[in-house]
This record gives C-alpha cells, structure tokens and sequence, in this order.
C-alpha cells in the first residue's frame, strides 16, 4: 500500500508524516505521535471515548483517517494539559471526582471544552446535550455534569 | 490527630487520569511487539472439518498463525473454577468443534493489527454446522442437541435447596403469588475492552504477562497449569485498568497471547475489538424464574419457593456460580422463614456468561421486589408499607437467613423511610392521581435490596461435594521507605475505585502520616505484590479483606516503628506516639524522632536498631475475614459474609405515542457502613444505580433462533447516555459492619442490584391502568408501545 503524505498541526506543533492511507487519526495519534491520552473504546463511533479537537470542533478520531487532515489543527488531552497543574476543566473534574476508571475521562473533557467554548453559562440540560455522545461506564454522568458546569462558572469568574 | 478515614480526600489517580497520563494496556509498548487478532467462528454450534492456515502464514508481516490443534498440543486444558460433573476440556482456540458464534478457533501475530486482520481473511475453516441450542428451557430437553455429548446432557446442576418448614408454610397461607420472571443478557462493558501482552523469556523458559485481568490470583494458576511452567517463572503485572464490573476475565486469550510469542519469539499484544468484547467475551447470565410466594392476608411473607434457570451460554470456567450466588440474597431483606430454591445450570450455545456486577443477585432482587410490587397490588396495600411489614429489623441484627446468610448490621425500614422522605412520596402519589385524570402515565417504583460483599468459596462445595477453595481473603504489602514515606500494594488490582487513595488513606491513619506521603502502587505485579489465590477485583470484596490486609500490614510497620523509636529516644513504646510524620513521647513536646530518621535506622545505621531487631521497614500481611465458614451439615453456607442495604424510589413517565419510558427522578438511599471515603462511595453508588438503569430500559444481548448474536455494536446494543439517565439523588445511612475491620460494607452492586426492579415496579405503576404486568426487561419503547397497542381501551 503506498503511503500519503499528512502535514497538519497536533497541539500547536507541525507535524509531517507518511501514513498508510487507512491508518484512522486514533492510530496516528496513539502509535505514530505517541499520544496515548487519546482513548479507543468502541472504534465505531458510538462511545466518544476517543473524541479530540478538529480545527476547534469536537471530532471521533476512529472515524477520521489521518490522511484527511492536510493542514487541520488537532487538539488531544495532551494539548489541553497545561505545562503546570491542571486546566480549569481537569481541576474540576478532579474536584467533583468526575471520573473512576478515568478511560472516558480525555474524551469528555474534549466535549466540555468545545461547549464551554461556546456557551459559558450552560444549563444541566445542555451540558447533558454536550456529553450525549460520550459513553461513561462508571459514573452515572452525574459528577460530570456538575464538574462541567464548576468549570463554567469558574472560568466565568475568571474572565 | 487527623483522621483520614471518613473524608472525601480528592483522588491521587486523577492527575494523571485527567491528563491523558495514565498507563491502559494499549498504552504499554515492548520492543518487538507483535498484534495479534483472532478468526471467530461465524456458526453457533458446528464441527470444525478442517483449518488451512498456509495462506495466512505466507503474508508478509505475519510471524506466528495457532489454531486449536496448536493449543491442544502444547498447552493443558484451562482449569475451570467450579469443575463439571464430567471433566469438560477447553483450550484457548476450539478444538473439533465451535460452541457459539465468536468463539476463537485461530489467532495470528503480525506486525500491526490491521496485517494481522488481513491474514485472518486468508485462513481457510471447513464448518460442518450443528443445530444451535438458544434458550435454556430447550436445553434442558433430553432431545436437545447437546454441547458436550459426552456429559450426556446441557445441565451441569440441578439441585433443590431446601430451608425451613416450606410444604408447612405454604399449607398455612392465606394465599399464594405465582410468577414467572426472566432476565435478559446484559453487561457492564467497560469502554476499555479486555486483553493482555505476553512476552516469552527462551532464556528463562519463562512469561510476562501485562493485562487487565482482574482476577490475578486464579489466571496465574490456570497460565502455570495450561503452559506447564512452575509459576515462579510467571509473571503477570496489571496497568491502569479501564472499568471491569466483573467482565475482565478471559485466560484463554493470555494463552493464545502466549503461544503466539513463543513461537514467534517476540512479545504479543491482543486486545479485543469493541464487537468481539460484545459478542464472546461475557454477558450477563439470562434466565428464567418461577416464583411462589406464600403469604398471609395482612401480608407476612410466609415463604418462597423458586425454580431458577441459569442460561450460561458456553462457560465452563464458573458455570453453577449464577444459580449458587442467589443464596446470598434470596430472601432479600425480608424475615421469610422458609425457602426452597430448585437451581439449574444450562449450557447454551450462546457467549459464556460471567460475572457481571452483581453476579445473579439483580435477577434475584427483580423477581422478589417485582413479587412484592405483585403483592401489594393484590393485597390493596401500599407497596412501601408491605415492604414495611417483612423486613428483618435493626434489632434482629445479626440475622440469619434460612440458607446460611447472616445479615450483620442495618436499618432497612429506617433506609425506605429516608428513601421515600427524600423522594417525596406521598406529594408524587397524589401528582400521579392527579396526572393519571388528566391522561399522564406517571409509575413509582420503589426496590430494595441488600447487597453482600465478599465470596466464600467454600460454598462451591453444595455443587462438587468437595472443596478446592474456600474462605476469602487478600494480601497486602506495606513499606516505610529509607525516606520516611510510605509505598503500599495490594492482590486487589483496581479499575476506577480509587485504591490508590482509600489505602493512602488507610495507610496514613494507621501510621500518622499525610495521605499525600503514601504512594500506593498502580494496579497489581506478581513479582512486587503479595498475592493469594483468592485475590482479585471481584466480589464487592475490598472492606470484607482488602482493608483489614492494609491494616495488618500498616500495623506490623507501626509496631515495628514505635520498637526502634523506644530504643533510640529511650522511651517506652506506651509512652509514644506517631503522628504527623514523627514519634513522639507523650508529654514531652520536642521530643521526638522523624519517619524519616527512624527509616535511616532501619535500612542504613542498623546498628541503632534494638538488638535482635531485623532491619528494614516492611511488612505484608493477609487477611481472612473470620465470617466464611465451611458448608454446615444442613447444607446452609454463608455464600457471602458482609451486607449493605439500599432503597430505592424511580419515577417514571410514560409517552403513550412513543412508548418512551423517561425517569423524572431516582432517589437512592445507601446504607455500606463506614464510608472510608464518601466522595468515592457516592461516585459508585451513582454508576452502580445507572447500570442497573441501563439494563431496565436499554441493554439486551439478543440472539436469533440460529444462535447469531443480532445486537453486537453499540449501535444496537444502547448503553445509557448521559440523555437517558437523571441526575441520581443519594443519601445515606451508616451501620458500621461489626465484623469488618473499619466497619465498612460493599458498595460497588449496590445500585446494580435493585436497579432494574425499580425501574420495572415504575413502570407497571405507570401502566397499572392498562393491566400490564412488567415480567422482563429491558422495558424499551417498543415494547411499552406493544403494550399499550394491545391493551384493552383505556379506562
């Protein structure tokens, strides 16, 4: 199989490889950048577990080939991780003990970060919106629509 | 001095978890690694005539390609837990012949997944088909097609289990409720799916295995019988683990894994796909229940009488376990005096079943809650206040059940009245009145439960008539470091309960010291943990054995501590204390010695010690909870040995168009004892209540008459969504267990186990005008919408 050429930006550094043209952007990301905070639970789109941020927007990266994304900006747990500590969203995610297995966990916070984005002042019911096509086997969801919205509020307060 | 037992200290796992840091399976690299994948048999139930591999082996990329003949040749059958009647052999690939669709009949390596996947399209499998054997009421038939022909027939067990005066009961009552119940197959299907690296040593003839199994203790023992290697040249190390509920269990893919390596003499990686984790890994057991209930006309429970049958699909490895885990809470919380239990265990040609959160007991608790709901109705008696009228009170406690179990502490009655306080009962009865006139369909359910904790396995015994195993306990390691803080570990590899930081806190109270200051290992390694046969993840176990195995240890430490601190301060040890990261005399403020010159003693300046002392700060101890007795001679057993209770009250609302059943409001009230750490109790009994959600609205492995599993993605197989499920409301109470260490109870089933019958008794509440009488689940919208399409015109 010949390979393609990629060149595209994974958490603000350019990237340029030579991927098997049906190598998915999990793949890409997990084996051939390293990257494995992205997670694949179902590789078939449903569970959102393997969820990242394309050009801004939240995106399945096991339906996406790596060779779709000449020239987008991808964002993985990795990139929304800052140097020091945790990010607003992780603080709260670990305050309101938002995740047990913690597998779900990378995905989510990609969901919470796109709504938040949006719409800083969700309600319960948008924030349940937001995460609909994330699966969490362990939680009930319940703490982790009250992180989401402690994030809201305290990055409302901040600005 | 600071306690940390009892607060809500933030988890250690998340900065890691939260960052993408963590370490799953999938994320573990060796050099050299290999993937595998594995040919599945696409028939129920057929006779493999002949496997042609050569193509397969020709693709470049492949290293290594096993099929049955392979394993049968160079590995030992897998032991199973519970023994058959007629020794059954099963080996990691099918051998001869394929019992359900799914099932391995070959494996290849090669140097990433997807070459590994293309060769499997270049092996050649003959299939002679067999008639499929789908319902467990049909294998039971003497002319069945039968799995094992050599045992003659598909029933591994059946057995009465009888307990009390049961002909003299139902003689004596008022009246008797017959019902027939089934469950369907259901799972818990952890997002990270099961697998395993093996890596083989030719140097050493030896293995590494990194997996997320959760039962090390017994997989090492079936890898060192299969491989024929002395299990001191095993060794099997578990990372993160993403979510298991009981699922993550499958030693014939570590054995697979294994000849893989050895014959390609590189490491190898399988971890199942999202459909092979649907389709073979393991559901929930089905079944069918009848039900008999002896009652008085003020409705005293009298007796009951069940006749069960458990569908195992093909499970040899703990086959009987789904009918025998019943006795732990067949009487639920209820005084019932007399109980018979007819048990049947079936092979199917269908998915193996295993254990699943909860493990049988939420079939138990739906057929006896949904009697109840039954009941109530009948007797024109408010569901709540029947329940009321049977329970076993606080002031029975100890109680024993006629099968064995002993129930050791809790207030039921006081768990249902906060349940249906905080729920708002009687406001949301007279809504539903008011709702039902102006054409709503509003149901209240209410479910109870008790919820056991840890296995006896001595118990196994009623089935074989002799004991390979029994007890239950765990091991636990833990070491002062030369720096003064503190390193634990333990048999029990987690998989999202926090461990890491309920032993932390543990560790920190038993030594004085910040919980900040204990690292507690990630997962499970058998060349650094202490282990037994008997440790694992499983059984709601970790306040019956894990806690007091921490403690044991942690005390040895401590002792150990305040000997070498008496001699150095030239104290006694009564006279000293540890705290905040020191020893110190009472009463002598300044002085005192730090952990971290205590440890200097012990490992470098061991001179200092006491004389005699060993050097060193380390301790492992195991601990056996004193409740798992051997089988008494009237056959009663304590299956399981410690009991939380829960309430629960569901409300429901019904679309009459669509048939969508929504939750407007569930109310959990949870009685686990001592909570070590409330925040995490929460966390569990919020997901433990929404599997048991899942399983009442949604979930259903369903097969067709030919054995083809019809809902293997989860496009079919719908899990809930954060859309599908309410924000759950819990409360508690807290009866610390006398007979646990820290006095804490289970709390991972908690909400698994009276979750589906709440939802059920809601939504035969709702349907009440209708007739409709609520037998199985799931309850999705088509069949609400067939029911309400059948039903005689609305009054």
């Amino acid at each position: 199989m010949s390979l393609i050429t990629v060149r595209l930006t994974v958490n603000g550094r350019q990237t340029e490889r030579a991927v098997s043209p049906r190598r998915s952007l999990a793949d890409f990301l997990r084996e051939d950048l390293e990257l494995t905070g992205t997670h694949v639970g179902c590789e078939h789109g449903v569970c959102g577990a393997c969820t990242v941020l394309v050009d801004g927007r939240t995106a399945r990266s096991c339906l996406l080939f790596a060779a779709q994304l000449e020239g987008a900006a991808v964002t993985t747990v990795e990139g929304l991780t800052p140097a020091e500590g945790l990010s607003p969203l992780q603080t709260a995610f670990h305050e309101c003990h938002a995740l047990q297995c913690g597998f779900c966990t990378p995905g989510m916070l990609a969901a919470a970060h796109e709504l938040l984005a949006e719409n800083p002042t969700p309600t319960r019911d948008e924030i349940r919106d937001a995460i609909g096509g994330n699966l969490c086997m362990c939680t009930g969801y319940v703490n982790i629509v009250r992180a989401i919205e402690l994030a809201g509020a305290r990055i409302r307060g901040a600005r | 001095m600071t306690r940390w037992v009892g607060t809500s200290v933030p988890r250690k796992e998340d900065a890691r978890l939260t960052t993408g840091r963590g370490l799953f399976l999938d994320d573990v690299g060796r050099p050299g690694l290999l993937h595998a994948a594995m040919l599945r048999s696409p028939h129920a139930h057929a006779r493999i005539v002949a496997i042609d591999t050569t193509e397969a082996a020709r693709l470049p990329g492949v290293h290594a390609v096993i099929t049955g003949a392979d394993a049968a040749a160079s590995t030992a059958p897998i032991r199973p837990l519970i023994p058959t009647p007629v020794p059954l052999h099963d080996w990691c690939l099918a051998v001869d012949r394929v019992r359900y669709a799914g099932e391995p009949v070959a494996a290849v390596a090669a140097v990433d997944r997807a070459t590994a996947e293309d060769a499997l399209e270049r092996i050649h499998v003959e299939y002679e088909p067999l008639p499929a054997v789908v319902d467990p009421e049909t294998a039971i038939r003497p002319d069945a097609p039968l799995l094992y022909p050599d045992l003659g027939t598909n029933v591994l067990w059946h057995d009465v289990l009888s307990y009390g005066d049961v002909a003299g009961a139902f003689a004596r009552a008022d009246g008797v409720l017959a019902e027939r119940f089934e469950i369907q197959r259901y799972a818990s299907t952890p997002l990270e799916t099961f697998g395993a690296i093996a890596e083989y040593d030719a140097g050493l003839d030896g293995y590494t295995f990194w997996t997320n199994d959760q039962r090390p203790g017994l997989t090492l023992g079936i890898l060192a019988e299969s491989l024929r290697v002395p299990q001191a040249r095993l060794r099997l190390i578990s990372p993160d683990v993403g979510g298991a509920f009981g699922n993550k269990r499958r030693p014939a893919y570590l054995l697979a894994s294994a000849l893989l390596a050895r014959r390609a003499r590189r490491p190898v990686k399988y971890l199942e796909d999202r459909i092979e984790n649907l389709t073979a890994l393991m559901h929930a057991c089905n079944g069918v229940m009848d039900l008999e209930l002896a009652y008085r006309k003020d409705g005293t429970v009298l007796a009951l009488r069940v006749r069960d049958i458990a569908d195992e699909g093909k499970n040899l490895v703990s086959p009987t376990q789904h009918n025998l885990i019943k006795l732990g809470n067949l009487v639920n919380g209820y005084r019932i005096g007399a109980v018979s239990y007819e048990a049947y265990s079936v092979l199917t040609t269908k998915c193996p079943s295993g254990a699943n959160r909860g493990i049988g007991k939420p079939f138990m608790c739906f057929a006896v809650e949904r009697a109840m709901a039954l009941l109530a109705r009948r007797l024109d008696v408010d569901p709540a206040e029947l329940r009321l009228r049977n329970y076993v009170g606080p002031g029975d406690m100890p109680y024993t059940t006629p099968p064995g179990a002993q129930y050791d502490s809790g207030d039921y009655p006081a768990t249902l009245r906060r349940a249906l306080e905080r729920f708002d009962y009687t406001t949301w009865r007279e809504e539903q009145a008011r709702g039902r006139r102006a054409g709503r369909l509003l149901g209240i359910g209410i479910a109870t439960s008790v919820e056991p904790a840890g296995t006896n396995l001595a118990s196994y015994e009623l089935i074989t008539g002799r004991r390979a195993a029994s007890g239950s306990a765990e091991a636990a390691m833990v070491r002062m470091e030369p720096d003064g803080q503190v390193r634990a570990s333990i048999g029990d590899p987690a998989s999202g309960q926090g461990y890491e930081t309920v032993i932390a806190q543990i560790v920190a109270d038993e030594l004085g010291l910040a919980p900040a200051h204990v690292h507690v290992e990630r997962g499970f390694d058998s060349a650094t943990t202490p282990w037994l046969y008997l440790s694992g993840n499983y059984s709601n176990k970790f306040s019956v054995t894990d806690v007091g195995a921490v403690i044991g240890a942690a005390r040895k430490v401590r002792d150990k501590l305040l000997r070498i601190a008496a001699h150095r301060l030239e104290a006694a040890v009564p006279d000293l204390e540890l705290a905040d990261g020191e020893a110190r005399v009472l009463g002598l403020p300044g002085r005192g010695l730090s952990f971290r010159e205590l440890a200097r003693t012990a490992y470098a300046d061991v001179l200092g010690l006491p004389p005699g002392e060993e050097p060193g700060l380390e301790a492992r101890h195991a601990h056996q909870n004193p409740l798992a007795q051997p089988v008494g001679p009237d056959r009663r057993v304590r299956s399981q040995l410690v009991f939380s209770n829960a309430a629960h009250c569901c409300l429901v609302e019904i679309d009459r168009r669509t048939g969508q059943v929504k939750i407007l409001k569930h109310v959990v009230v949870h009685d686990c004892g001592r909570e070590l750490n409330p925040a995490i109790v929460e966390g569990m009994v919020h997901g433990s209540t929404v599997h048991g959600l899942g399983a009442a609205l949604l979930e259903e492995f369903r097969y067709d008459e030919g054995g083809q599993l019809l809902t293997a993605t989860f496009m079919d197989y719908l899990k809930p969504t954060a859309l599908d499920v309410p924000d759950i409301e819990v409360d508690h109470l807290e009866h610390p267990s006398p007979f646990t260490p820290l006095g804490a109870k289970g709390v991972g089933e908690g909400g698994a186990i009276p979750g589906p019958a709440a939802v059920a008794n809601a939504v035969e509440d709702a349907l009440a005008p209708f007739g409709v009488v609520v037998r199985s689940l799931p309850v999705t919208s088509e069949r609400v919408w067939r029911w309400l399409r059948d039903a005689p015109p609305a009054p």
